[in-house]
């Protein structure tokens, strides 16, 4: 959708508030990669990102219409798939009060050829370290979110926002080690 | 060359054979952080995840199954379930209330029978 001038995304959002299942498919199939590699970057499991991509845009769906800034569409949207890792990530952290042997079994490292180099599997583990609101700052800031707009998907100032990507971008550099020395 | 030269030297060639293969590398990666590359690796591995027909999966499943009920539904539907408990309460505790009553009355009515029987000046 980067190419798409935003009159054409508001025009594009207005025909699928309508109900044209014609726009609707459109913007899921535009935004369905980078809704994947967000939800991938906040959760670092390949088994969730098919799954939780489909919540986002099943919520997409049936929120449209209350949407009532169609030039907002794309900050709306990443506030969604947020909300939606970060509810999963707490269900997680809930079962695993009640299952003793949850996080065993959730914790199963992805298995070999899954991640194709040793960058993106540090990458990956780097994440894994930081917290989830720290994860979709930086995911946010890959997706070429503005401070400005960051900071409307996170409900929190622009100095807020600056403040706690300097930390979380620490933080990753710290945990980011390629040959995993640590 | 002074002796302590050499030990030094030593010890600088024992510490710099811990170091192993590529230790520049990581150093600059690791100070650096990832490269956009690899955020775009992470993006290109997730997005391989999506299996074809992913946009009409999600359309079906969307028409398919009703939505989660909105804020103010939910609201309503508890306030609908807090006035039928409240209700339901009220109308038992008076009928307990009114059996309880007829059921003295009655033991009155008894008492008052009997004592009359008793003495007959009442």
């Amino acid at each position: 959708m980067e190419s798409t001038s935003p009159n054409a995304l508001a025009d594009l959002v207005r025909r699928a508030q309508r109900g044209d299942e014609a726009a609707q498919r459109e913007l899921i199939v535009s935004y369905q990669h980078r809704v994947a590699g967000f939800v991938y970057a906040m959760t670092s499991r390949s088994d969730y990102v098919e799954d939780l991509s489909q919540q986002v845009f099943i919520k997409m769906i049936r929120a449209l219409d209350r949407l009532q800034a169609p030039a907002q569409f794309e900050s709306w949207l990443f506030r969604l798939a947020r909300n939606t890792c970060i509810d999963q990530l707490r269900r997680q952290k809930l079962r695993r009060i009640f299952l003793p042997f949850g996080e065993e079994h959730e914790n199963i490292p992805e298995p070999p050829g899954a991640v194709n180099s040793e960058e993106l599997d540090a990458l990956r583990h780097a994440l894994a370290q930081l917290r989830p609101q720290d994860r979709a700052l930086l995911a946010l800031v890959q997706e070429g979110r503005s401070h400005a707009e960051i900071a409307e998907t996170l409900n929190t100032s622009v100095a807020a926002v600056k403040a706690r990507l300097h930390r979380a971008r620490e933080h990753l550099r710290e945990h980011y080690t390629p040959e995993h020395e640590t | 060359m002074k002796p302590e030269d050499h030990a030094w030297r030593s010890l600088q060639e024992h510490a710099s054979a811990q170091l192993r293969g590529g230790f520049a590398d990581r150093v600059l990666r690791a100070a650096h952080g990832p490269q956009a590359e690899t955020w775009r690796a992470l993006q290109a591995h997730a997005a391989a995840q999506l299996r074809p027909g992913f946009a009409e999966r999600v359309l079906r499943v969307a028409r398919e199954f009703p939505g989660v009920p909105s804020l103010l539904d939910q609201f309503a539907l508890c306030v609908g379930t807090a006035v039928a408990c409240i209700a339901a309460t009220l109308f038992v505790h008076s009928r307990n209330i009114d059996l309880e009553n007829e059921k003295n009355l009655a033991s009155w009515q008894q008492i008052a029978m009997e004592a009359h029987a008793n003495d007959p000046r009442l």
